[in-house]
């Protein structure tokens, strides 16, 4: 199973994880990550923010970056979900989770995944501060990050 | 006709932007703008902006069908 999913919805962590560790009893390992939205964007707190994406794109994008992290580890199942649309301060904005025989293999996937999904994926996040709306730029530390695994290639 | 889309902090600048245009590749797009959206044609020209057609990555000089979506895509900030 490689699931990916982009909704406006929140996601239930536990569905995720059991979803994954149910796939076969082969399953030996299942790393999840979850990442939320920061009240702060360039040390100024936020009062809410925007993710818009380039449907069908993105989907396209996320299953390419999937197919190259099963080329790379041995992978029993993958899930990705990406929120969209208005979301506030501590929501949930993202869900990896990697099922695999051994925990290196899910440990570096799911870093992977995320590593590529910000970096390649296309999403775009618009905050809200003071009644102001600005979009975020994007960071070198990420393409730092994906860089990384380039230079790794098996 | 090529159908325009512009994407995270361009849409700002293309606000005024019909949804479609006549051209050959998306240099000429970019061309075509020019007069009429200065600003907009100056974000689009940073080197860090991709270009898809129908949803693949392109350069400037790629042929365009009649009916083809070009995007125009700031860095990417999800995640």
């Amino acid at each position: 199973m490689n699931s990916i999913r982009i909704q406006p919805d929140d996601f239930d962590l536990t569905h995720e994880y059991q979803q994954l560790r149910e796939l076969s009893s082969t399953v030996g390992a299942v790393v999840t990550f979850v990442g939320l939205v920061r009240d702060f964007e360039a040390d100024s707190t936020i009062d809410s923010l925007s993710l818009q994406h380039y449907p069908g794109m993105t989907e396209t994008l996320l299953q390419e970056i999937v197919d190259q992290a099963n080329k790379r580890w041995n992978l029993i199942g993958s899930s990705v979900v990406h929120r969209v649309g208005e979301l506030l301060p501590t929501d949930q904005i993202v869900f990896v989770g990697v099922a695999s025989q051994h925990r290196a293999d899910a440990f570096e996937a799911a870093q992977f995944i995320m590593d590529y999904l910000k970096t390649r994926a296309t999403f775009w996040k618009r905050v809200s501060q003071d009644g102001k709306q600005s979009w975020v730029e994007s960071k070198d530390s990420d393409a730092h990050a994906t860089a990384r695994w380039d230079s790794n290639n098996d | 006709m090529i159908n325009l889309l512009f994407f995270g902090r361009l849409g700002d600048f293309a606000k005024d932007v019909p949804a479609t245009i006549q051209a050959s590749t998306p240099a000429e797009i970019r061309q075509r703008l020019s007069a009429d959206y200065p600003a907009l044609v100056k974000e689009l020209s940073q080197p860090q902006v991709l270009i898809s057609v129908n949803q693949l990555i392109v350069g400037w000089d790629q042929p365009l069908a009649d009916g083809s979506d070009v995007a125009f895509l700031p860095p990417v900030t999800g995640g």
